[in-house]
């Protein structure tokens, strides 16, 4: 980037001349509002049979059925065991994926080495794989290995990502200061140290926001693991997509279910929120 | 893009003296041997993850489409007739125009709508977390979810969207089975999904532009408009271009809304009117069991995207190079 | 970005660096365990009724040694893909899995051997006892039988009684049958339905279902005797199509995509629509649908003319790769055979497959259908229904047909183009 960066670039409050004023509350307000409505809808849907809410306008307010519903769901499902296999497997894709697209993204941003627009090149063709085409070779592979049905073989695939990769190159690229690795380069770091102690800092907000997508994404994950894992041992979303098996899928308990498994990832965001959301990407790097 | 490293020339780092004759201290020669050999044991883990589950699979799929491949059959070769058979049929070019008709409904709006919350949530706020985690909720919610409730407010005798347009006299849309009403309903599915995460991403991005830049804008008389398009555009310019190429390979392969719209259908509607690329190969691997037949639509889409992505970074590096 | 020569030897090195690394780690399959407790995995799609009556858990306690795991997937359309994938791959499957009749003739067709030939087996005593077309829609033209049958789909119209009060019409299922003698005379009294009928309430819930319903009163549909594919030049599909889209033409039609629309599912509570062609499994779809406000709204009676019909029905099968087969076969043997049929179809409404279960259940009737003998009309039905002509690709025909349907319906496109529309998007996937 340009000379004029400052070495260590951001404070705690980065522009306090810009307090937002009601214009700009009334905006976020309205798109928050659209933003959790649906949301909210499904809560009232998973608490009222369906008939009700064929009306307009719907009703307003949750029912009476929330609890049972969610029971139901639960019964028929293993949703205790897809909680905890979920957890576990977007835990390990999270932390892997930041790592190691970390270490990844770097390289491609700010050092030189032979061949590496080629690879770059080639990371951003494996996005456009499109992921429901390769199944078939993938559960060849998982099978030869002993793996098919296995956690492992939801989390191999997914421990790193070209998206992952792709954006820590970008956020490091501008985030990152030539200037500070220059600093390091003549203090004699190694580079192991200049990542460790210089490019991790700065990172962080970058891998907190890839780390949180990436997390997401491995719970939401559907079509893959679907595939290779069945009702016994099922992610979330496997057990979402048994439930209500049979010819009357009531849409209710499957609303609830869906509530169910979407609320732990809310719970992680409003506890992690500060930490995550609020403090680290607001600029609190302590470099 | 702002790569404007030095080509790596052997020896480069050799301090200057070092001749044949001068012995390198085994430290420093370790030094240099790390130096050298850390980026490519910085990529190693994403390459050697990638070359099994990544490369592989895309290396088949290229052999499958050769192949008349029956799910549950064995494959037999047919060298292109894959390909004839997708150049030659209707529903492949309407599924590309669809493609890039939804596409456009969906990115623009999204990435437009995304830059302006990123930049209002980058005010000092009260509530701050609440509306962030608010921003990302429709991205905590599944497709399958998302999409069925969607499906619901979209409906066409007791959805939440027609009876707001009678309050004003508008008849009920039949959402569903129309041509561009199908097209705009999968566009807002998923551009409420997508615009809170793109946003983030634009927020990480603003970030991490130095205040500095602000105060010196500010010092010029810069108000908010022009610090905005003078200070923020410019220097979140790589994560737009990010974004850019993130949601057009993510268009280019939609795939889970409409196909969760039309109930777990993949014919995009009975005139296809919403049946993407994706839905597509979808279409024809998952539904027909053709594999070779998907695996051709996989590889065409694949060329496509490499297509356009480059198209981006050439367009955007001769506008780079314009400016400066 | 340009991609230099060394790409290609890069990607070569990587895919062999693959391969060698997929050449590893086979043969994870474990022994055959021959005697002693065994586990049987059952894997099926949807409701077959086997949990729900507890007849897993009656299985285990009558065969000391024997566990059952059971999964169900919701929908075929999901199942039947992950199980393909894996039959391909030779791993994973259980050691029984459901076969819906759409598949079974891609099965005896296309994949004898992935499947377990039960003449091998001690389900070869059950092979007989079906109704007559039953077995043979699942045996291959070596004559190797591959799946038991469980139930059939004998077809009805249901009505809504209510709906046919306040437009004049007969709520008495027999004189309701009397009124149509043909399917002309059904959209007879659809008319006469719409010029009285409650506002936004539709004769029937779409021309698709309309059109399944006509097309299951048929011998030959799809395919001729000798497998070849002759819908396009068979009059009766022909002449069903144009039936329904005719009806579609005069609004008869709610012009709900059946299981897709979400306005479907919720019609059968609001009353968008009157009528709804019924293979019996529908009955429990409706009893959840409409739920305890549809109970005595609802009633059922035969096909237009009384003629039968089949729509749906499935199998249990073994897959070849199974290290339990005797075990599994003696499983589907018990849960196929006419007491067990029975059952499940009083619990859930599957009808059975088997003539000995069905005589069993002739005398049923449901009281939340007004008490209608539901026994009586969908034996009658099954008794009368043709020995349907299966081909492997069923499956694209009829959905393309009822997809052009729709756009009948919703989009206004004349019967003709939508014919022809149908028949090339047929012989760009078939031909």
């Amino acid at each position: 980037m340009t000379a004029s960066v400052a070495v260590f670039p951001r404070s705690r409050s980065s522009r306090p001349q810009d307090r937002a004023g009601v214009p700009t509350y009334v905006v976020l307000g309205l798109v928050a509002v659209a933003f959790v409505a649906p949301f909210y809808y499904m809560l009232v849907a998973a608490s009222r049979p369906m008939a009700e809410m064929n009306t307009f306008p719907p009703p307003l307010l949750p029912g009476p059925d929330l609890w049972k519903n969610v029971e139901t769901a639960v019964q028929s499902q293993n949703i205790g065991l897809a909680l905890g296999n979920s957890l576990v497997v977007s835990g390990i894709i999270t932390a892997s994926t930041a790592l190691f697209c970390t270490l990844a993204g770097y390289a491609f941003a700010k050092m030189a080495f032979r061949g590496r627009d080629t690879l770059f090149a080639i990371t951003l063709g494996t996005m456009m794989i499109p992921p429901s085409l390769s199944v078939v070779p993938l559960y060849t592979i998982m099978a030869d290995l002993g793996l098919a049905g296995s956690l492992s073989s939801v989390v191999l695939p997914s421990l790193v990502a070209a998206f992952g990769v792709f954006f820590m190159r970008q956020y490091l690229s501008q985030s990152l200061p030539d200037e500070l690795l220059e600093a390091a380069r003549m203090d004699g770091a190694t580079s192991l140290r200049t990542f460790w102690s210089i490019v991790l800092p700065i990172a962080r907000p970058g891998m907190a926001v890839l780390g949180m997508l990436t997390f997401m994404t491995g719970w939401n994950d559907f079509f893959w693991p679907v595939i290779t894992l069945n009702s016994t041992n099922p992610t979330v979303q496997v057990a979402l997509n048994n439930l209500g098996s049979g010819y009357v899928p009531d849409t209710a308990v499957i609303m609830a279910g869906t509530l169910v498994g979407t609320l732990p990832v809310l719970v992680v965001f409003v506890l992690l929120g500060r930490q995550i959301v609020g403090g680290i990407i607001a600029g609190a790097v302590k470099g | 893009m702002t790569l404007q490293l030095d080509r790596p020339v052997p020896g480069e780092r050799t301090p200057p003296g070092t001749g044949l004759t001068t012995r390198l201290s085994w430290r420093s020669r370790l030094h240099r041997f790390e130096g050298r050999s850390a980026p490519y044991v910085y990529i190693a883990p994403f390459f050697l993850v990638f070359v099994a589950f990544g490369l592989f699979p895309l290396v088949y799929t290229a052999w499958i489409s050769l192949h008349r491949y029956k799910l549950g059959s064995s494959m037999t070769w047919i060298g292109l007739g894959n390909y004839t058979w997708l150049f030659t049929n209707g529903a492949f070019y309407n599924a590309l125009w669809k493609t890039i008709t939804i596409g456009v409904l969906s990115t623009v709006p999204q990435l437009l709508l995304a830059l302006g919350l990123a930049h209002l949530l980058n005010y000092r706020l009260r509530g701050r977390t609440f509306l962030r985690v608010a921003m990302l909720m429709p991205y905590a919610t599944s497709v399958a979810a998302a999409t069925l409730v969607f499906a619901l407010i979209f409906g066409r005798d007791a959805g939440v969207v027609n009876g707001l347009l009678g309050l004003v006299g508008v008849h009920p849309v039949d959402w569903r089975n129309g041509d561009w009403t199908a097209q705009i309903a999968i566009s807002v599915i998923v551009i409420w999904r997508w615009t809170g995460y793109n946003a983030l991403i634009y927020l990480a991005g603003m970030q991490s532009i130095s205040s500095d830049l602000y105060e010196a804008a500010a010092l010029d008389g810069a108000n908010r408009w022009q610090q905005f398009r003078h200070v923020t555009l410019p220097g979140l310019r790589p994560t737009i271009l990010f974004t850019i190429v993130v949601s057009t390979i993510g268009a280019s392969q939609l795939f889970g809304e409409p196909l969760l719209f039309g109930g777990g259908q993949a014919n995009g509607g009975p005139v296809g009117q919403y049946q993407t690329l994706g839905l597509f190969m979808y279409q024809q691997g998952w539904q027909f069991g053709q594999l070779g037949r998907a695996a051709t639509v996989a590889w065409v889409t694949f060329l496509l995207i490499i297509g356009l992505v480059l198209l981006n970074t050439r367009l955007s590096k001769i506008r780079n190079r314009g400016e400066s | 970005m340009p991609i230099p020569r060394k790409t290609s030897a890069a990607v070569a090195v990587a895919a062999t660096l693959a391969l060698a690394l997929t050449a590893c780690g086979s043969g994870a399959s474990t022994p055959a365990a021959s005697s002693g407790p065994v586990e049987l995995k059952v894997s099926l799609f949807g409701t077959f009724g086997y949990d729900e009556v507890g007849l897993f858990k009656k299985y285990e306690a009558e065969n000391p040694g024997v566990t059952i795991t059971y999964e169900s997937t919701q929908g075929e359309d999901k199942y039947w893909p992950a199980l393909q994938t894996r039959l391909a791959s030779g791993s994973g499957v259980a050691d029984v899995q459901g076969i819906e009749v759409s598949r079974i003739s891609d099965v005896t067709a296309n994949q004898a051997d992935k499947w377990t030939d039960l003449r091998d087996t001690p389900a070869k005593d059950s092979i007989g006892g079906y109704v007559s077309w039953k077995e043979p829609a699942a045996t291959t033209k070596d004559g190797a039988v591959l799946g038991l049958g469980t139930d059939i789909g004998p077809t009805g119209i249901c009505y809504r009684s209510d709906l046919l009060a306040k437009a004049g019409l007969p709520t008495d299922p027999a004189a309701l049958s009397a009124q149509m003698p043909d399917w002309n005379a059904f959209l007879a009294l659809g008319e006469k339905y719409k010029a009285n009928a409650p506002a936004g309430s539709a004769w029937h819930d779409s021309a698709g279902g309309l059109y399944n319903a006509i097309i299951s009163t048929q011998k030959e549909i799809y395919y001729d005797g000798s497998g070849k594919l002759v819908y396009g030049t068979n009059p009766a599909v022909k002449s069903a199509f144009d039936t329904a889209a005719g009806a579609a033409q005069k609004g008869l039609t709610a012009k709900l995509e059946q299981f897709v629309d979400p306005g479907w599912d919720q019609g059968f509570s609001s009353g968008s629509f009157a009528t709804i062609a019924c293979p019996s499994w529908m009955i429990g779809y409706i009893k959840g649908k409409a739920g305890t406000g549809g109970a005595d709204k609802w009633n059922v009676t035969t096909l237009p003319g009384g003629v039968g019909g089949n729509w749906g029905g499935a199998y249990l099968a073994i897959p070849a790769v199974s290290q339990h087969k005797a075990e599994a076969a003696k499983l589907i043997a018990w849960l196929t055979a006419p007491e067990q049929q029975a059952a499940v179809f009083e619990k859930v409404g599957n009808f059975p497959s088997t003539t000995g279960a069905i005589a069993k259940v002739t005398g049923a009737t449901d009281p939340y259908f007004n008490t209608a003998p539901i026994g009586k009309i969908f034996t009658a039905s099954a008794d009368a229904s043709p020995v349907q002509i299966l081909g492997p690709e069923d499956g694209v025909v009829k959905s393309a047909l009822v997809q052009a349907l729709l756009a009948v319906e919703t989009s206004g496109t004349s019967p003709a183009d939508a014919w022809t529309a149908a028949g090339t998007k047929i012989s760009n996937q078939v031909g």
